[in-house]
């Protein structure tokens, strides 16, 4: 009966049960839909980062890594590359020739790193090629064609079939050039990846280095990048005299956005519950004042402050419950809609591309956080309840039957 | 004799340390069983604070209250609201009913609370709403109910935890005529055929008139005790 006299309560003044099950559902809804849009920063983040530049494994030979030099070679790179062709769970393997140099217009110049790839490899492993203004990511192989990002292009004043000249060390450490036509130019969600790596055909990159058969780097495209971090573990192991690194290890910092992230998200929703909390709080107290006499009649025919302690918890439990699925059903119905749409923040674009995120963000929700986040939110909505239940419980009878 | 209630010097007094108000001054009193008592006397004469020391809702500055052998003025609060449950029975000015439960769940509560099987809580509510004269507003809610109807289902959840004694604080205040005789036929029936012990306050002639004791009190203190 002390259910049903919680239950019966909490219908008493529909209205403000209204806005305890409104305050929950929003919280709820808050809480989620932001995880859900860090999630897709991050998602997105590490997929721009994953599928322009790192990949998810890179191996190299150990010293290449600290000053690029031309002349530190993967040893047997190339049947290394096919031989990681086979290992189920992998899904890309680009072999790449890579060289940091100049690059040269008839009226500017830029430092660059120049990536010499196998354009059918390396689309197995970078989505540079979807990423095309102009031209295209070599479907036409012409000897020394060059692929560049659009910020370069601009800032060097060239255009599709311009002329460029890149200039670099050749594997007898002279400095050596070649002329280069554009072929196609690329837009990626990082603007610092697009000004400041060109992309040429392995082929001609080995001819003018003199680096023949020879790799700087393989990268490597798992087919989930859950398995990243077993694979790693795998070839390290396999390959102990080469460089094995996941896509973390490559870029630390990248990993720490992630931390921060996450982080961010925890004190946002600490905040929100917070809010939630104390709004709880001041709508229990409300209907516990008001119904101070009833508390001092029930006390005065003998219910014991556990029973009425339990009264005031169920009905907070009871409102909080009918709050968790309405914040639940608005959080899926967002993200339905918002998953396809995407949230539009191409206001900020020149800021997110320095992070390599699009301008259009996905929010992103893992099934496994509807269940934290719903115990989050019923046990503030629990603990909100207990300075009420305490308060109700210090009514004295005598007093309390009084009141109007 | 059978003492159901015995109060020895009892006062009360509100704000002793900042203005001191002495609502009851050295009271000392015996209630037996069966007796039908009316405390009379005029407004802050102290008859509320006097029921409410008697019904162990308030603690007494000084002074001893026993109820049926049972020193209560020591009593922790948990353990006077255990013992107001089995011993006291209240029936309030402005009824106090639950009003989110019908009248049987009304009478009901009070047998939940002492644990009471489902069974004998429906039969002994349907009983006792009978014996009030409502067999028929078993499912009604106090807001359906009149003034005259809701004041007898707070009598019936006073008999439900078969108590020692009823303590009613001006129990006709807020019914008409035809209602307070209803209530009053049903006390006095109560009173004589169960031997229930009834204690209230009243201002009401019509009340003082069927009382066979009557203590006015008067500044906290007992200034007349007669029996009619």
């Amino acid at each position: 009966m002390i259910f049903k006299v919680a239950w019966r309560n909490i219908w008493r003044n529909p209205a403000r049960s209204l806005v305890v099950i409104a305050s929950v559902a929003a919280g709820l809804y808050a809480g989620m839909l932001l995880i859900a849009i860090f999630n897709g920063f991050v998602v997105q983040e590490i997929d721009s980062a994953v599928h322009t530049q790192l990949a998810h494994i890179q191996i190299h030979a150990p010293a290449f890594s600290e000053d690029k030099d031309i002349k530190i070679v993967l040893p047997n790179g190339t049947e290394l590359e096919e031989k990681l062709k086979n290992i189920p769970g992998i899904t890309g393997v680009s072999g790449r020739i890579i060289t940091t140099g100049m690059i040269s217009s008839a009226t500017a110049a830029a430092g660059m790193e120049i990536h010499g790839i196998d354009a059918r490899d390396e689309q197995r492993v970078s989505k540079v090629s979807e990423m095309m203004l102009q031209g295209s990511y070599f479907k036409t192989p012409r000897p020394n064609s060059v692929v560049l990002g659009s910020t370069l292009a601009e800032k060097l004043g060239v255009k599709m079939n311009s002329k460029i000249v890149l200039t670099f060390q050749s594997a007898t450490g002279d400095l050596t050039a070649g002329s280069f036509r554009i072929s196609g130019i690329f837009k990626t969600t990082n603007s610092m990846f697009d000004q400041s790596t060109v992309f040429v055909q392995k082929a001609d990159l080995a001819t003018i280095t003199g680096t023949l058969n020879n790799l700087h780097e393989i990268a490597i495209l798992c087919a989930d990048i859950k398995q990243v971090d077993a694979t790693t573990s795998d070839l390290k192991k396999q390959y102990p005299a080469l460089k094995v690194e996941s896509w973390k290890e490559i870029s630390p910092e990248m990993a720490m956005v992630t931390s921060i992230f996450d982080q961010m998200m925890y004190i946002i929703i600490g905040i929100i519950l917070l809010a939630l909390m104390f709004g709880i709080i001041n709508t229990m107290l409300m209907a516990v004042l008001e119904r101070q006499r009833e508390f001092g009649i029930l006390m005065a025919i003998g219910m014991n402050k556990p029973r009425i302690f339990m009264m005031i918890l169920w009905e907070t439990v009871i409102l909080t419950m009918a709050g968790i699925p309405v914040g639940i059903g608005a959080t899926l119905a967002s993200l339905a809609y918002l998953s396809k749409a995407g949230l539009d923040l191409t206001q900020f674009s020149k800021s997110l591309s320095q992070y390599g995120i699009g301008n259009i963000i996905y929010p992103v929700l893992q099934p496994a956080v509807f269940l934290p986040i719903t115990i989050f939110t019923a046990i503030t909505a629990i603990l909100s309840a207990l300075y009420p239940a305490w308060k109700a419980l210090r009514f004295k009878p005598a007093v309390a039957i009084h009141k109007i | 004799m059978n003492e159901v209630i015995k109060i020895t010097d009892v006062s009360k007094i509100y704000n002793p340390e900042a203005i001191p108000v002495k609502a009851v001054d050295g009271v000392t009193l015996t209630v037996e069983a069966g007796e039908f008592t009316a405390l009379v006397g005029p407004s802050g004469s102290g008859k509320t604070t006097l029921l409410n020391l008697i019904g162990g809702l308030d603690h007494p500055t000084s002074g001893t209250v026993e109820i049926a052998g049972t020193n209560i003025t020591t009593m922790r609060e948990n353990a006077l609201i255990d013992f107001r449950l089995r011993h006291i029975g209240f029936v309030f000015q402005a009824y106090n009913l639950v009003p989110v439960l019908s009248a049987q769940e009304n009478v009901e509560l009070v047998m939940l609370l002492q644990g009471k099987s489902a069974k004998e809580r429906s039969d002994r509510a349907k009983e006792l709403l009978a014996s009030v004269g409502l067999p028929d507003k078993l499912d009604k809610r106090p807001s359906e109910l009149s003034g005259g109807q809701q004041q007898r289902v707070a009598v019936a959840r006073a008999l439900a935890s078969k108590p020692g004694f009823i303590l009613a604080d001006e129990p006709t205040a807020n019914l008409d005529s035809v209602s307070t005789s209803n209530l009053l036929d049903i006390m006095t029936r109560l009173n004589k055929e169960n031997n229930m012990t009834f204690i209230f306050s009243t201002h009401d002639q019509r009340v003082i008139d069927k009382a066979r004791r009557v203590i006015k009190l008067v500044d906290g203190k007992i200034e007349s005790d007669s029996r009619q």
